[in-house]
This record gives structure tokens, C-alpha cells and sequence, in this order.
């Protein structure tokens, strides 16, 4: 009787989940961003689907969420977390629902292994209420970070930046006449400085937003550089600025309404090459379409 | 990082630094359900051994959540309503801490910012630096 009841379930476990395409691997020079669009997904069947796939701890976090909107994100984002991780591992298929994930010690979400293999597959997600993404490398930690380029802000641009961000970048942003392009600045600012502090993977302690600057590296589109600020002790204490490498940045807009910023760990073999960013609309199980390629200096 | 030079004063407990580094090694498998895209530094040990912040003040910062979230009038808040399961995303939060140092007049320390998870935790924070003010 045992026996057969668990044939049962084994069949329409195996029946229920389609198989997911398995996906190569990025190379140490790209990052690919998976993105999917909630709006997209509509079918109640599809999305009973995805919610199988959640462990019993993500079930819960979804069932917080305050409203069905804010629970179907929520549910989207998992499952675009873990059926875009179980594509890319090529040597077998994998189950998404066998993920499992644990937080580093300051509190960013990995996968964990659980020594199967010692993958060198990063990721981090983020959303909006309209876009949910996924950046995947390999070998390097990866930070991502996407705002509809319509929010707007509430407080005043400039005093929200004299609050938070460096001096140079509230300089930058003061030199901006008109107050819709300011805004814009600002957010394109916000997401950068997001994807760093999320790539460096310690928490906001740890590199608090007005200790650092972005600046956009000159003559390029979307390239940006990183400088830090520390102050050297000495009487007047001086502030020095360190712009060497470590960190790329890329920004670009996506889905026409949104910007997104990418930063990854410079690879210390290949400092300072171009990198590469393969981006793709997706909806888990149904279809992926890419969207672009692009080389960022 | 930058201290704040304002006339306000800016929340320093020394007594508790030596506990606040203690706390970098937060247990790993405290699931933050929502946050999927931050997360979060290690908790503010001052916060958890404060008393519970009065009515006025929390109901004081749902309005300001309210405005901020944009949410509707039938979104319940209490003051264990967490931001984040109420749809703030790191900007959300930063403004509404923006919101909550004007309409107390306080200042809050970044580290501190990040911390806010719940109306509760901010309501107690608005308490704790309004007490440390130097009498009028």
C-alpha cells in the first residue's frame, strides 16, 4: 500500500514540472541578467506551478508580502532565482525545488552547495514592482540593482544626495539645471551605488553610501569607476581618493522602462578588460528571449 | 564615514560599541523572508533592550510609512508591519527615515538607517534619539 501511494506522488511530481532548458554557463568576462516582467505572467495555473518549487521558509515570506501583488513578486522572484540557477548546471539535470540557500554572514543569499560540487556560479536579485532580475556570473561576486526610471522621489533631489551620497556626487547632481534630468541622475546614481554595496556582499556598514563615489568614466556610454573616500588621519585630516580598479560597473536601460546597473569583482587575471552583458527576458518554464549583448569598457 | 555636524544630535552610545562589533557574526540561517534582493547588517543590540516606544510615536510613523508606501486605507499597520512585506524597497526606507528626522527633528546614524525593519524598530529609534537631545 506504502509503496504504491509513493509512486503516486513520485508520478505527479515528474508530471507536473516541465523540464527547464539547461543554460551555458557565462564566462569570466560576462554577466548574464535574466529578467521577468509580472505583468507577463498571468496564468493561475503557471504560478501554482512556480509556488511548488518554493521551500516551506520562502512559502512563508511570500505569504507575508501585504497584498496579492506584492505576493506574486515575491513568487516570481524566487522562482526566477531558483529555475535560472538549476539551468546553468549543465552536467545534469537539476531539480529547482533541490536548491538550497543559506546567507553569508553579513547576510546575502547564496546557494548552498551543500558540497556537491564547489560551483563558482554568483548571483543577486533585485526588484521593482514592474521587474523582477537576476544577474549570474561566474568566479566573481556580482551586485545588481533596478529602478523604474519614473520613481520619483519625494524628497528634495539634492538635499536627499547632501544626506547620503559623497560630496562629488552631490556635485555632479548640483550642476544640473533641469530638475527631470537631475532626478534621473540621481536614481542612475542610486542604482550603482546599490549594485556595489551588494556585489562587496558585507551589508551597508560596510560601505556606507557617502563614503564612496561613482563617477562615469569619460567618453563611454554607461561605463563607470569607483572611488573611495577615507580620511587619512593628519592635522587638517585629508580625504584621499583611491580610483583604481576592483569593481566594474555597467548601466543600462532595460525594458525601456527601467535602469539597471550590474557591478562585478574585477577578476584579478583579466583587470581592466571589457566585460560583457547578456541580457534576456524571461518566463520561467514558457519561453526566454534575449534582448542584448553588450561590451562595457 | 561622514559624521553628521548639524546642530542635532547624532545617536553614540559607547557602552554598546564593544557589543554592536560582537553582533557581526549573525546567525546565518535567520531568514529575512523578503528581502531578496539587500539584506541586512547585523542587528542594533540597543534597539532589542530599549522600552517599547510610545502609541503616539508609532502611530505617528504609520502615517509616515503610509505616505511613503503609498498604501491604501485598508492596508492595516501595526507597529510589527514590516517594510519590507509592505513593498519598501532600500529607497523606500531611506526615505522614510528622511521623513521620520524631519518630523522629529532627530538625526540617524546610516548604519542605524539600514537597521529599520519594522514600525516598531523605528518608533523605538525615535524615542531613543529624542531622549539623548540636549534639553532646550
Amino acid at each position: 500500500m506504502r509503496i504504491s501511494v509513493m509512486s503516486q506522488m513520485h508520478r505527479s511530481f515528474s508530471i507536473d514540472l516541465p523540464s527547464l532548458i539547461p543554460l551555458q554557463l557565462p564566462s569570466r568576462r560576462e554577466t548574464h541578467l535574466w529578467y521577468v516582467i509580472p505583468d507577463e505572467v498571468k496564468s493561475t495555473s503557471l504560478l501554482k506551478r512556480y509556488s511548488q518549487l518554493l521551500s516551506p521558509i520562502e512559502k512563508d515570506g511570500v505569504d507575508q508580502m501585504r497584498g496579492d501583488e506584492l505576493k506574486k513578486n515575491a513568487l516570481l522572484a524566487r522562482t526566477l532565482v531558483r529555475t535560472t540557477i538549476a539551468r546553468y548546471q549543465t552536467n545534469k539535470e537539476v531539480d529547482p525545488r533541490s536548491l538550497m540557500f543559506k546567507k553569508n554572514v553579513y547576510g546575502k543569499p547564496e546557494v548552498d552547495w551543500q558540497n556537491c560540487n564547489n560551483q563558482p556560479l554568483h548571483f543577486n536579485i533585485s526588484h521593482t514592482d514592474s521587474l523582477i532580475a537576476c544577474g549570474v556570473t561566474v568566479h566573481v561576486p556580482v551586485g545588481i540593482d533596478v529602478e523604474d526610471k519614473e520613481r520619483k522621489i519625494k524628497h528634495d533631489v539634492l538635499a536627499f544626495a547632501k544626506r547620503f551620497y559623497s560630496a562629488d556626487e552631490v556635485n555632479v547632481l548640483a550642476t544640473i539645471l533641469d530638475p527631470e534630468v537631475q532626478r534621473k541622475e540621481f536614481i542612475k546614481l542610486w542604482t550603482l551605488k546599490e549594485a556595489y554595496v551588494k556585489a562587496l556582499g558585507k551589508g551597508f556598514s560596510a560601505a556606507p553610501f557617502n563614503t564612496f563615489t561613482i563617477q562615469s568614466m569619460p567618453g563611454t556610454e554607461g561605463a563607470y569607476n569607483l572611488c573611495k573616500t577615507s580620511e587619512v588621519t593628519a592635522d587638517p585630516p585629508e580625504e584621499t581618493k583611491k580610483c583604481n580598479g576592483g569593481w566594474k560597473f555597467a548601466l543600462f536601460d532595460l525594458a525601456d522602462s527601467h535602469y539597471a546597473a550590474v557591478c562585478t569583482e574585477d577578476d584579478q587575471a583579466n583587470e581592466g578588460a571589457p566585460t560583457k552583458i547578456i541580457v534576456r527576458k524571461t518566463i520561467p518554464f514558457v519561453e526566454d528571449q534575449l534582448i542584448s549583448e553588450r561590451i562595457f569598457l | 564615514m561622514a559624521s553628521p555636524s548639524t546642530s542635532s544630535l547624532s545617536f553614540k552610545a559607547p557602552s554598546i560599541q564593544s557589543t554592536r562589533t560582537s553582533q557581526v557574526l549573525r546567525k546565518p540561517l535567520s531568514f529575512q523572508p523578503i528581502s531578496f534582493g539587500r539584506f541586512q547588517s547585523s542587528k542594533n543590540l540597543r534597539l532589542q533592550i530599549s522600552c517599547a516606544a510610545k502609541p503616539e510615536t508609532v502611530q505617528k510613523v504609520s502615517d509616515i510609512v503610509r505616505e511613503q508606501l503609498a498604501l491604501s486605507a485598508d492596508t492595516a499597520l501595526t507597529a510589527e508591519s514590516k517594510f519590507s512585506a509592505l513593498g519598501a524597497d532600500s529607497l523606500d526606507t531611506v526615505e522614510i527615515v528622511m521623513a521620520l528626522e524631519e518630523k522629529f527633528n532627530i538625526s540617524v546614524e546610516e548604519a542605524d538607517a539600514q537597521n529599520i525593519t519594522t514600525i516598531q524598530e523605528a518608533a523605538d529609534l525615535i524615542e531613543d534619539l529624542a531622549q539623548k537631545k540636549p534639553a532646550a
